[in-house]
């Protein structure tokens, strides 16, 4: 099923949380500073809702996207407010892919725990929580990942201060 | 030595304790087994035949802090690893020595600016004896590492060691 398919199936089952889609267009001619857009089609779905969409998306006979990819964020800008949280799912029966984007305020960065639906989620979302700071409700084991325990501040965001000095190591 | 010199029957050399002791140390600087990152592949190359820094006595990585007289860093050092390269630096007995083998591990590399993980070199943690320059270095420029850590020990005193400047 392409994109616009899965992107009906989804309206008919009233997916929970759909907002919207976002798709690649060609430069618009007449105007010259559009540049149109690349990149693949993505659907915007709304945060605190992400756990019962991809749970549709898994369980509906026609889409079956039994397998998480990847689920990982990004800061736009440190002018946004908000920070971008991206998953990939995948159909293994079908074939096909599915890319879905949330975005999330940074000021209040928690949102539900996907682990219930897809056990993948687990390492992703921890490794979310120490590089964004997101807080996901509901995870089984919010332990950091990569960065040591007792690590201060979350690397990936645009406003990160890197710090002076890690046990002792100087860090400047 | 001229006074002493054929003084004493065949298979009779004489020498100060101090060549020979550190004849004995250079020749056989035995290598800790560990690799951090992509410069570890290069020192694996080094162990093999083509380039066999078994040649110089360093060949046998040993698989134990307590056996090694050598630590060469081979890669990236992040702050987690940091304080494991420290606290295997302390397992080892002296005399020890260590290589900081490529740019990450002299003074954190491509990472230097941006890594917010990374140690900006492994002077930080343990006293290096050595760098070799390289992003890997290739083989060649670890062996020659290696030379000038055995000219080093060759100057080294068994009454007292020279000051380190780390």
């Amino acid at each position: 099923m392409d994109f616009r398919g899965i992107l009906d199936r989804l309206k008919a089952r009233q997916a929970p949380g759909l907002v919207g889609s976002d798709e690649p267009r060609a430069a618009d001619p007449a105007d010259k500073k559009d540049k149109g857009r690349a990149g693949d089609p993505f659907l915007w779905v709304e945060a605190q809702a992400l756990p019962r969409f991809l749970e549709l998306c898994r369980d509906d006979e026609r889409l079956r996207f039994e397998c998480l990819i990847d689920l990982t964020a990004t800061d736009p800008s440190k002018d946004d407010p908000n920070l971008h949280v991206v998953v990939q799912l995948l159909s293994l029966a079908f074939r096909h892919r599915l890319m879905v984007k949330c975005t999330l305020p940074k000021a209040a960065a928690s949102m539900p725990s996907s682990v219930p639906v897809h056990r993948a989620a687990q390492w992703h979302e921890r490794e979310c929580g120490e590089m964004f700071g997101i807080t996901f409700t509901g995870h089984p084991d919010p332990r950091h990942i990569l960065l040591p325990e007792d690590w201060i501040g979350t690397p990936l965001r645009k406003d990160y201060v890197f710090p002076d000095e890690y046990h002792g190591i100087s860090c400047k | 030595m001229g006074l002493l010199e054929q003084q004493f029957e065949e298979n009779v050399l004489t020498t100060k304790v101090d060549w020979l002791i550190n004849w004995c140390r250079l020749q056989s600087v035995w290598p800790m087994t560990f690799g951090l990152a992509c410069c570890a592949i290069e020192m694996m190359a080094v162990g093999c035949a083509h380039h066999d820094i078994d040649r110089f006595g360093a060949g046998a990585f040993r698989a134990s802090p307590r056996q090694a007289d050598l630590m060469i860093v081979a890669g990236t050092v992040n702050f987690k690893m940091a304080e494991r390269i420290k606290r295997l630096y302390d397992q080892m007995p002296s005399p020890k020595y260590v290589i900081a083998m490529g740019a990450c591990a002299t003074g954190g590399g491509p990472y230097y600016k941006y890594g917010y993980t990374v140690v900006k070199g492994v002077d930080r943690v343990v006293p290096v004896d050595v760098y070799v320059a390289g992003c890997p270095p290739r083989p060649e420029a670890l062996l020659e590492g290696l030379m000038k850590l055995q000219e080093k020990i060759q100057q080294s005193s068994v009454i007292r060691r020279p000051a380190r400047t780390a």
